[in-house]
């Protein structure tokens, strides 16, 4: 058995998982995130929805249900949270507009608008109503968007296709990188004669430097540019995913990839060690305490059985939201499905209730009563839960 | 094989290093799980582009539901190999052990006849790429170094690999000096190519027949109480996977199990307080690039939290990209170009850092990135070794 020692290790590296593990990193302390794969993170539209429920969030957290774990935490320290990480990604070359009081309209790939707290700069200008004059570039062979969805919706919307001698997001993404391949793009921009006031392309402007991107075809364009969220593979999801992990890193934390934790190490009311899995030794990571933030069951922290719900790592108590035959609607396509609660429920300081362990925290959206979907409640959660188990976490340790 | 576990998130695609810049490549995705169900043992393999992955292993590292894609296809590489001739420099590098033989005992006329514009025509005529120069064959190989016994408690095997045995015996001996000096006795049992280069050009019979060699022989050492200790990250990454997975070698669990990384080692002696190092100050800026296999070992980074140690020592950390070379994969043709767009994304990032050079575990690496950049490559225990002032005894 290889034996290494940690003061924190943090199961899940999304964005609680990064968020936890790089606050208690930058407080000193001696930092592992381990995770089996990479996150939902990468999937998503790298926006920060903190809550959809009203135009202003934290009012819009207040009318959250009772059991809402958003209501464990004070407002201000919500604000901490967004603010440090809105720092945090300044400092990585990827600013995000907007604030904790006022949300905004991201414009889908389908042409619908996305509530969102706050985005990343280069999808700042997206408009905010169906009026708004804006021309589409797509890219030729492009398979996963299709400009004909937003121009059915916005009357005054047209679209151009740019042939990049590429046609996946991946492949294009990388060219943006390369000045010479911007450059042609801008020149051929340039000669098109747009006549609307802001410039829309696929989220595919680069994968480090997107916001440098954008930036410079705006100012050679003299009107705003902004990028709209593509289905995966999604270049900002990604980009965000890059940029916590490299400020955890910065924090002298570490990540441990492929770690599919298998066993657990526990005396009395303690958690001693995770175990992960090896095809010689197995790895044991020892820890004063741990912070689980697996997210739900797509990020695979939870699992759905014929008739219960379970957490895979400790086998903590699931909260299961009833019978099976109210965990799901008629419609498909509801956003009040029964099952969007289920998860870990929590006392005040992010510990699972009924837990036989002391030192184990949870965070993000393993959380119970959580029903990210209705609330509209993703990342913008998974930062304030992730800050806050965090601290709770350190002042176990203290 | 879980193929059917894949829920198509595209996580592996969005890792994928070749599908970002060769559109011939359809992508871990589709050439993994999605091809999978089409593949049965009585159908002939058709999808030439099967031989585009490098086998970084990217894809199952970000894989969230444990499907592994380049597993998939390493298995639809070596059925195409059998079912179609091999390219001249598919046989050359699947046989790269005996080449290299060949070119150390010959090294001062292999390395320049490598050198010269007839050389390399000859390299291109056979589809071999050759944008960065070939790696020199050293005359005096790690094999030959004499044996010192003493009488100390712990004991390693070394299984060094024939990058340093055949290129960098400098760095091997680098090595030994540096356990010497934790009191370990150090010796090089006899040993034969990982295996890897075979199985990655397609012939599983040759790389089999090498790793039961290396089985059999490191078996004897572990069980006289021996540790083995390998330094290359991909020659590590075989012997603890592939021996057991794709090649199924019988006793490789037991090797598996007995094997550490150099770095790993060393961290874990300390831990268990058995040597107590003192770094000295080096003052440096380092890019670390993590290579693919040393991610795809699952140890975490140890040259990393040893690096840590050193005082005046800065390190930025680098994982995202892959350097492009791939051990023999760049070297051919057919991917050269693959492996200068992805050599040079890797040095535009590095350059970012404003780091003064490059430390990577792998060889092959710092051939790639010292080549494409003009930058010092250096392997992190010549960083180590420069910290605890351990030198090569010429």
């Amino acid at each position: 058995m290889s034996v290494i020692e940690y003061d924190v290790i943090v199961i899940g590296a999304g964005v609680a998982g990064l968020t936890a593990g790089a606050f208690l990193a930058g407080q000193g302390l001696k930092v592992a995130v381990v995770t089996a794969g990479e996150p939902t993170a990468c999937l998503s539209t790298g926006c920060i929805d903190v809550c959809s429920q009203d135009e202003n969030p934290l009012r819009g957290i207040a009318k959250l249900p009772d059991e809402h774990p958003f209501h464990l935490i004070p407002s201000a320290a919500v604000c901490q949270a967004l603010s440090d990480f809105q720092q945090i990604m300044t400092d990585r070359a990827l600013p995000y507009a907007g604030g904790p009081e006022k949300n905004h309209r991201v414009l889908s790939a389908i042409g619908t608008f996305k509530t969102t707290c706050l985005a990343p700069v280069t999808m700042q200008a997206s408009p905010q109503s169906t009026d708004e004059k804006i021309h589409i570039i797509t890219f030729a062979g492009l398979k996963d968007f299709y400009p004909g969805y937003i121009i059915s919706r916005l009357k005054n919307a047209s679209f151009s296709v740019y042939d990049a001698g590429v046609s996946t997001t991946m492949g294009i993404a990388t060219g943006f990188e390369d000045n010479a391949f911007l450059e042609a793009f801008i020149l051929w921009l340039e000669k098109r004669d747009i006549r609307e006031n802001k410039i829309a392309v696929p989220a595919v402007l680069g994968l480090e430097s997107a916001a440098a991107i954008m930036k410079k075809i705006e100012s050679r364009l003299e009107r705003p540019v902004f990028e709209i969220p593509t289905i995966p593979p999604s270049m900002p999801g990604r980009r965000l995913f890059n940029a916590l992990k490299d400020h955890l890193r910065r924090q002298e934390g570490n990540i441990y990839w492929g770690w599919p934790v298998v066993g657990v190490e526990k005396t009395g009311r303690l958690i001693e060690a995770v175990i992960a899995e090896s095809q010689g030794r197995p790895n044991s990571l020892n820890a004063k305490a741990f912070i689980l933030a697996t997210g739900s069951f797509v990020g695979g922290g939870l699992h759905a059985r014929r008739d219960t719900i379970i957490e895979k790592i400790f086998h903590l108590p699931v909260f299961a939201p009833g019978e099976r035959e109210t965990w799901f609607e008629q419609d498909y396509f509801s956003a009040n499905h029964g099952i969007g609660r289920a998860g870990i429920a929590v006392d005040s300081s992010f510990r699972p209730m009924d837990c036989p362990w002391d030192n184990i925290f949870v965070c993000g959206a393993i959380l119970a009563h959580t029903e990210a979907l209705k609330n509209g409640c993703g990342h913008g959660f998974a930062i304030a839960t992730g800050q806050a188990a965090a601290k709770s976490c350190l002042e176990r340790i203290r | 094989m879980k193929s059917e576990h894949c829920i198509r998130c595209t996580i592996c695609v969005e890792n994928c290093p070749v599908f970002r810049v060769n559109p011939n490549f359809p992508g871990p995705k589709q050439a993994g799980p999605d091809a999978q169900r089409f593949r049965g043992n009585r159908e002939k393999s058709v999808d030439e582009w099967v031989l585009l992955c490098s086998q970084c292993k990217r894809c199952e590292m970000a894989c969230p539901c444990g499907v592994e894609p380049a597993q998939m296809i390493l298995r639809a590489q070596q059925k195409y190999g059998l079912e179609h001739p091999h390219t001249a420099a598919h046989l050359l590098f699947a046989n790269n052990y005996y080449l290299s033989t060949l070119g150390s005992l010959t090294a001062p006329l292999a390395n320049r006849l490598a050198a010269t514009k007839i050389g390399k025509k000859i390299f291109q005529r056979m589809g071999i790429a050759t944008y960065i120069p070939f790696p020199k064959f050293s005359f005096k190989t790690l094999r030959g170094e004499k044996k010192s016994r003493s009488r100390a408690s712990r004991k390693v095997a070394l299984f060094y690999g024939c990058f340093i045995n055949f290129y960098r015996p400098d760095i091997g001996r680098k090595i030994i000096r540096l356990l010497q000096s934790f009191q370990i006795d150090v010796v090089l049992p006899p040993q034969w190519c990982c295996g890897l280069p075979a199985l990655g050009n397609g012939n599983l019979a040759l790389a089999r027949s090498f790793a039961g060699k290396n089985v059999a022989s490191l078996s004897n050492y572990i069980d006289a109480g021996y540790d083995v200790v390998y330094s290359c990250t991909s020659c590590g990454l075989c012997l603890l996977h592939d021996y057991q997975g794709m090649m199924e070698i019988p006793g490789a669990k037991k090797i598996a199990e007995n094997c550490y990384d150099l770095h790993e080692y060393i961290l874990k002696l300390m831990a268990e307080r058995e040597i107590k190092p003192h770094f000295k100050e080096v003052n440096r800026t380092l890019a670390y690039h993590i290579p693919c296999h040393l991610r795809a070992l699952k140890i975490g980074y140890p040259a990393a939290n040893l690096m840590k140690f050193i005082p005046g020592l800065t390190c930025r950390i680098l994982d995202d990209v892959c350097c492009g070379l791939n051990g023999s994969y760049g070297f051919k043709k057919i991917n050269e170009a693959t492996a200068i767009q992805l050599g040079k994304r890797a040095v535009s990032l590095i350059k970012k850092t404003g780091a003064e050079a490059i430390v990577a575990d792998c060889g092959s690496c710092r051939m790639q990135l010292g080549g494409l950049s003009g930058m010092n490559a250096f392997d992190p225990v010549e960083i180590i070794c420069e910290s605890l002032g351990i030198r090569d005894r010429k």
